[in-house]
């Protein structure tokens, strides 16, 4: 599995496009569409084919994923059911992206001719059911628009880990969809209702109610809910047909109405709403960072709950974010943060912390919530971060956490990041990988060639599930792309970071479903059949063939060739 | 048949396998209006493996197997067979509480657990499972879940599902698998218990909901051989309020804001003939008259840090806003008090108490918006009139699921069988009552019985849909078929012209 | 200057799409989040920033030729610089319009250009070698009667420069006087040079060596009379002088403060100098110029080298300075609007940093203009969502694009019909009494 690591001594290669589009299937799409809606410029498809995490798993690590065939942008449900049945009848591969931000979102074979689907003409907000709180979208509206539409009728939705520019129908219908909101406002996968889905065969299906004519409300049954079949811990990851629009449940919200952001870039504050409040709270050590957590479900409070200043590492994360909310202060300046006495205090400080927004539907409540927390953090021995609690800080962490909109701030140090580990447990599971994936990070970067900002960059929300139970923590891994060397360190702490857990007998985690873009499908199928009940993959190849019958749909939707067992 | 059941006793023993008449019968007809249908046998395995190996003789066989949990009376008709030959997969017999984990309140039961066992055993690790409104004493939790009957506290229900996690599942086809988190480790409960799973995520493995596949199917798509569920913490502090009103209009807009502000535990409607019903099983006689016609129950529940303080502050809370929406709470309804009350709604029933009014009870439910309940009550109550039964008889209870998005309404029927006659013409007016209701914009999201034709008539995307999933689950149609939009078993052509 | 001076740049590009939008703080609305008009129009990811970063890339790699559709994407594009205030939102390594700027001057060294920039920079061209249809002299017929001096011969307060389109366009006229004619009345002795354009539409263009010799003769000029201070009302002209001339091949260390006509006029207000007393009864809201809000920022030329630190952390030596939009001129247009007795201010969901290009600049009003009257139909929909009665801004650009753009409108029924659409300085002139009537 192991790329060669020898400087490549040409440029990225011109792509040499074998499986190409025919030029009768070409004019068919510009039917569809209207010529101005489908494009294969080489230039623009590889703007397409461009895509961070790339150089991690591409031969010669070109940033560049195999270009697509065309372009396409389909501007309705009609037109994308056209664009499919185009696709069985000239064997192509379809692969829809909502925003498209991750390697997978682009074509996954250079051998494949892939049609890629821009969904951004599909940008409508269908609908706003205030009172049945629940909005239909369509795969271009991005979880920000919603929320600002919202916020005003009070309320709110669950905004993912990947932040607010991303496509709600995509992180509810076709991904994952857990986030900082998720412990209180549910997932996007508890969270959406009717979907309306264009089958690889170019069939409608409408999932629950919707599917009866009865409205987006319900997105379970008739009998066993339809919407098993496409979407579980993941959704396809455009591998099984396209969304083309979805319902999501809202969640109430108990703050400002009008949303009046302060402050000079990108230091931006948002004044604390007197129902919230905007909490950094600290623990001594990984088992009271446990203990806390699970009060924190068992007493119920929590709004928004995620560890997520620690992704600039713990060793260098206060330096980093007292610097960004000073609009003066550049990366420059953030060693003489470092070296500022207090600073470094602060650093101790905050080194096993996270966030936590309360919110009280009144003021007897809020003020509740309060005494609750403090006697969760007496019995615990945690605190609450004086100076992240500070009226700078908490209105920065109000609006960075409500918002959700800097998440390219996970790009900061070099332009590149890895999110390894992130294995999904209890809080009491969790902290067991926490020394190995400290170490792990530590080790690696030790060469100078990753980031080196402390063995704890670590950043997960309190619960990826709704109610509490289970979290995670990633490991944000910092490479420069434009640095050979660096994203070659990268692969290989990947790599390591799947042995490391496998020493301590843990599964492997989030690097190894990016590895995987990379593999060859025996690699992959040889991965999937190793899977400690690889019967479900079995039974994906049998759903494929089942609605995907000419294959248009490529391997983010993962199955196992008929027989296939671990050692084949 | 001799071979039938000789060849089920050899995998579960002799003295789990019945085929005498008074055996059968318990499961030949239910209280639904489904055709009477007498199984040729009954077989109750003791273990998972068992399952599996009573299964994978049926798919041999293309025996018919109907899975049962929980005992009888049975209400839907999903548990009497739809094809002659069938035999019933009793699953009483697994009734092991697996594991209790009170740090990450979980527990793990196989599928003949019922509620007053699990809640006993809950109880003394301070938990308890959300329950659904007062079920049967012999009910099994994980049919019941399965079966996505509502539970009774709308914030804790963040999808349909909960508190369903992972499950163990013997499917159609006689393959095993977990689903759920449960499903990426090994296929062995002691060995990821060893290594800190508590199979809490019910989504997944991988693409697929499988556990999704399971809900609602009416055991059609495999058998449940152990399933995790979500524990609340039973609160240390508790207390009943009520808001009462003429009209059924005049709570929606408050039960709206309660959902939505996620004040309260139990929450639900009911109206004068349905509570009379439902505490009459507690012992307190109340005629609906003395009764208000419509009541919102809303109980305060306080747990962990500040029990009795987070109690009070909800009932200020809801105070004040029952008051903006005209209404006012009440801490008692016809002089009942908090023990009737908690132990009409919040208990189990040893005996069916839809059956105790008058001896039969015809349901109809569905979910649908809270908006549209007033509309629906008002149908039920034209097309009872119109088949000559009392509109104020009709027993509505209303459960807001999915924290106020989704809405249970059940229309209760109950009605005196001995009378001649009478049993078809309730089915007629349960029929017609649903007919109506489909048409205006009811979603019955459980098409039991007679309701599962117009349903997939409605959505022939899902049926067909549904039934290739069924071909990969259940290829052989083995299980419960009849059920829904699946037909009968297909004969392995190993078995054609030959008996059985 | 190079292209592959921003390879880096295209590498660490994430494709996270921040530079479609405005930054996600400051969303308010589904209809107003968006915050490039490249990609609203031209739709393929390609048209955004990240898009042409990697465009450049791709050119650069050798994996694609300029083709037609390369020249749309690189030049249908205001350079309005949302794309660098979202970018920099997270990011202190990136420097997307800079990028933007050189992928122009790579393909006009290509001679691959839009048609319609060909009679564009001819027409630039001529003017330079002094060939134009209209002399310095003709440029300067806007000034007539208006007293202003010749700062080479005389001492003035300040040096105006009227910018192209306040010199040429007949309905920017009387803007242009009544700027100068406050500060006339503020006291100010002002200055006027014959000269030509600043070289800020070429720059734009990509055409650097006919924008470096205008620059060129601009600040001989200055220098040669010892000016100190130069105040323009044109929005663009300030960005030429603030952000291109300081990097010009001989540029002195110091030059002219650099003022827009409202910077000034406000500090005349502050002052006392001016005093706004006749009421304007008018509610207005204002768009913020890109080239004075977030492009009109204090700008200083870097040169070095990059450097990491913490192993790869991306810094710079010596430390880059921050072009990221939080210093534009901002709040002086925004308190000379606040002094105006009966002015109420009602801000579009999109201002400041995060404002709508008005269409025009990047010689898209002029290379591209069905385009340019599409964005500003987009702006003047967001005015008329204010239920202001009048947009006022400014630039000249900006308030011609926004004056087509309402008649268009108003021609189809639409929310802007009978939209006022006036410069900031008109209302001001209102209020000294100095005018009576806006134009």
């Amino acid at each position: 599995m192991n790329p060669s690591y020898a400087k490549p001594t040409t440029p990225a290669a011109m792509a040499t496009q074998s499986a190409q589009l025919s030029e009768e299937a070409y004019r068919a799409l510009e039917d569809i569409v209207g010529a101005a809606n489908v494009s294969r410029d080489a230039a623009v498809l590889d703007t397409y084919a461009f895509q961070w995490l790339a150089e991690l798993v591409r031969p010669d690590q070109s940033h560049y994923m195999p270009r697509p065939a065309a372009v396409v942008l389909p501007g309705s449900t009609e037109e994308v059911q056209a664009i499919v049945r185009l696709a069985n009848k000239y064997g192509l591969k379809v692969k829809p992206h909502g925003t498209g931000w991750y390697h997978w979102s682009g074509p996954i074979k250079d051998e494949d001719a892939t049609l890629q689907l821009d969904m951004r003409r599909m940008d409508a907000i269908v609908e706003i059911d205030e009172q049945n709180m629940y909005a239909v979208v369509e795969p271009y509206v991005i979880a920000a628009q919603l929320q600002a539409e919202i916020l005003p009728l009070g309320l709110n939705l669950n905004i993912p880990g990947v932040g607010c520019s991303s496509s709600i129908v995509a992180s509810a219908c076709a991904y994952h969809g857990a986030g900082p909101d998720t412990y209180y406002m549910g997932g996007n996968a508890e969270n959406v209702l009717g979907m309306e889905w264009v089958t690889p065969e170019g069939e409608i299906i409408r999932t629950g109610s919707l599917g009866s004519g009865d409205g987006w409300f319900c997105s379970e049954g008739p009998g066993p809910s339809v919407r098993g079949i496409c979407r579980g811990t993941l959704g396809s990851r455009g591998g099984l047909g396209v969304y083309t629009k979805c319902a999501v449940k809202l969640a109430p919200h108990f703050g400002q109405t009008e949303w009046n952001v302060e402050g000079t870039l990108p230091a931006y504050r948002l004044p604390v709403h007197e129902n919230l409040r905007v909490y950094t709270l600290a623990v001594a050590d990984w088992d009271a960072w446990a203990e806390i957590y699970y009060k924190i479900y068992d007493n119920e409070i929590g709004y928004i709950f995620h560890r997520q200043f620690n992704l600039a590492g713990a060793d260098l994360s206060p330096a980093f974010w007292l610097m960004h909310n000073d609009a003066s202060k550049t990366l420059s300046d953030v060693p003489e943060f470092v070296a500022d006495p207090k600073i470094a205090e602060l650093t101790e400080e905050l080194r096993i912390s996270f966030q936590l927004i309360l919110a009280g539907r009144s003021r007897d409540d809020i003020e509740l919530q309060d005494k609750i927390l403090e006697a969760i953090l007496d019995e615990v021995g945690g605190w609450k971060v004086e100076r992240f609690c500070e009226q700078d800080m908490a209105e920065f962490t109000n609006v960075y956490l409500q918002r959700l909109g800097h998440k390219h701030i996970n790009f900061v140090w070099a332009g590149g990041y890895i999110g390894s580990w992130m294995q999904f447990g209890t809080p009491d599971w969790v902290k067991g990988y926490v020394p190995t994936a400290a170490a792990g990070l530590e080790r690696d970067a030790a060469a100078g060639k990753l980031v080196q900002c402390g063995g704890d960059a670590m950043m997960g929300s309190g619960s990826g599930i709704p109610l509490g139970g289970a979290t995670g923590l990633e490991q944000f891994v910092s490479y420069d792309p434009d640095d050979y060397e660096s994203t070659v360190a990268g692969i290989m702490h990947m790599e390591d970071a799947v042995k490391d857990a496998a020493s301590i007998s843990y599964p492997p985690g989030k690097e190894f479903l990016y590895l995987q873009i990379g593999w060859t499908d025996e690699q992959i199928w040889d991965a999937l059949a190793h899977a400690k009940q690889p019967q479900a993959f079995h039974y994906q190849r049998q759903i494929k063939e089942a609605f995907d019958p000419n294959d248009i749909g490529d391997r983010m939707y993962p199955t196992l060739p008929e027989g296939y067992e671990a050692g084949s | 048949m001799t071979n039938l059941i000789d060849g089920l006793a050899a995998l579960v023993g002799r003295d789990n396998v019945a085929a005498d008449p008074a055996s059968l019968e318990e499961y030949a007809q239910d209280e639904s209006f489904v055709p009477r249908l007498t199984p040729w046998a009954v077989v109750r395995p003791g273990s998972a493996e068992e399952v599996q190996r009573v299964v994978a003789r049926a798919n041999e066989t293309a025996t018919p197997l109907v899975p049962v949990s929980s005992g009888g009376p049975h209400f839907h008709g999903d548990t009497v067979p739809s094809v002659p030959g069938a035999v019933v997969l009793d699953l009483r017999r697994l009734n092991k509480i697996l594991r209790i984990d009170r740090r990450n309140r979980m527990a793990v039961i196989e599928p003949g657990v019922t509620y007053p066992q699990l809640q006993a055993a809950l109880a003394e690790e301070g938990m308890r499972v959300t329950p659904p409104l007062l079920p049967r004493a012999n009910k099994s939790v994980v049919a019941s879940l399965l079966e996505r009957q509502p539970t009774l506290i709308p914030r804790y229900n963040f999808h349909l599902p909960e508190p369903l996690r992972s499950c163990g599942v013997v499917w159609g086809s006689g393959e095993t698998m977990f689903t759920g988190e449960a499903g990426t480790g090994p296929e062995s409960l002691e060995a990821q218990w060893q290594a800190g799973g508590v199979q809490a995520d019910p989504k997944g493995p991988a693409q697929t909901d499988f556990f999704r596949l399971l809900t609602g199917a009416q055991g059609t798509m495999g058998v449940v051989t152990w399933a995790a569920v979500k524990c609340e913490l039973l609160p240390a502090a508790h207390e009943f309020l009520f808001a009462t009103a003429a009209e059924l209009g005049e709570l929606v807009d408050f039960t709206y804001r309660l959902d939505r502000v996620r004040l309260g535990d139990e929450a639900l409607i009911v109206n004068d003939a349905y509570l009379a019903r439902l505490l009459a099983a507690s012992g307190a006689a109340l005629h609906p008259d003395e009764l208000p016609t419509w009541a919102l129950v809303l109980g305060l529940g306080g747990r962990e840090h500040y029990a009795a303080e987070r109690v009070a502050v909800q009932k200020k809370d809801v105070t004040a806003l029952a008051g903006e929406y005209g209404l006012t709470l009440r801490p008692s309804i016809a002089g009942t008090s908090t023990g009737e009350i908690s132990a009409a709604l919040v208990g189990c029933c040893e005996t069916p108490w839809k059956l105790a009014a008058e001896g039969a009870c015809a349901d109809v439910f569905f979910v649908s918006t809270l908006e549209e309940a007033p509309a629906f009550v008002e149908i039920a109550h034209i097309v009872a009139d119109g088949h000559g039964y009392a509109a104020q008889d009709v027993g509505v209870y209303i459960q807001p699921q999915h924290q106020g998005v989704t809405h249970h309404v059940e229309f209760s029927l109950p009605f005196d069988a001995s009378v001649a006659g009478i049993r078809e013409d309730m089915k007629d007016l349960a029929d017609d009552l649903a007919a109506n209701l489909m048409a205006a914009g009811a979603y019955f999201s459980r098409p039991y019985g007679s309701w599962a034709q117009p349903v997939y008539n409605r959505d022939a995307a899902a049926r067909d849909a549904l039934r290739k999933v069924k071909a990969i689950f259940d290829p052989a149609g083995i299980l419960n078929p009849g059920k829904l939009c699946f037909g009968a078993p297909k004969a392995p052509a190993a078995l054609v012209g030959k008996e059985v | 200057m190079a292209l592959t001076d921003y390879r880096a740049d295209a590498m660490r590009c994430t494709r996270c799409s921040y530079c479609k939008w405005i930054p996600f703080d400051l969303v308010k609305s589904h209809q107003f989040a968006k915050g490039c008009p490249s990609i609203e129009a031209g739709k393929f990811h390609a048209y955004s920033a990240g898009g042409k970063l990697v465009t450049a890339l791709s050119l650069m790699d050798g994996r694609s030729e300029v083709t037609d559709r390369v020249v749309d994407v690189a030049f249908k594009c205001q350079l309005c610089g949302n794309c660098d205030v979202a970018c920099k939102m997270c990011r202190y390594d990136m420097e997307p319009i800079l990028a933007l700027r050189e992928l122009r001057a790579h393909l006009v060294e290509m001679d691959r250009v839009p048609e319609s920039y060909r009679p564009l920079i001819e027409r630039k061209r001529a003017a330079l070698a002094g060939k134009g249809p209209k002399t310095p002299a003709d440029r300067n017929a806007w000034a007539e009667g208006l007293g202003l001096k010749d700062p080479a011969v005389e001492p003035v307060d300040v040096v105006f420069y009227a910018g192209c389109k306040y010199s040429l366009e007949e309905s920017l006229r009387e803007t242009v006087r009544t700027q100068v004619r406050l500060l006339q009345l503020a006291g100010l002795t002002v200055g006027l040079f014959e000269n030509g354009c600043c070289g800020g539409l070429a720059d734009k263009m990509g055409y650097r060596d006919e924008a470096a010799e205008a620059g060129a003769r601009m600040l001989k000029q200055w220098a040669d009379a010892g000016v100190k201070t130069v105040v323009t009302p044109c929005a663009d002209c300030r960005h030429t002088f603030t952000r291109v001339y300081p990097g010009l091949d001989g540029a002195p260390a110091d030059l002219p403060e650099i003022l827009h006509t409202v910077e000034l006029t406000d500090r005349l207000v502050k002052d006392g100098r001016l005093e706004l007393t006749t009421p304007v009864p008018l509610t207005v809201t204002y768009h913020d110029p890109c080239n004075l809000g977030r492009q009109g920022e204090p700008y200083q030329v870097w040169e070095g080298v990059e450097k990491k630190i913490y192993g790869q952390a991306v810094v710079y030596d010596p430390p880059r300075p921050r072009h990221n939009g939080a210093n534009g001129v901002y709040a002086a247009p925004r308190d000379l609007l606040a002094a105006i007795p009966g002015v109420e201010l009602v801000e579009m969901e999109r201002s400041r940093e995060a404002t709508w290009c008005c269409g025009a600049g990047g010689a898209c009003r002029e290379a591209f203009p069905e385009y340019s009257a599409a964005t500003a139909a987009e702006r003047v929909e967001e005015a008329a969502s204010t239920g202001a009665e009048a947009l006022v801004s400014a630039c000249s650009r900006c308030e011609l694009n926004f004056a087509e753009a309402v008649a268009a409108d108003a021609a189809s029924g639409g929310p802007a019909a009978g939209m006022q659409v006036h410069d900031v300085l008109e209302l001001v002139a209102l209020s000294t009494g100095l005018r009576e009537e806006a134009s």
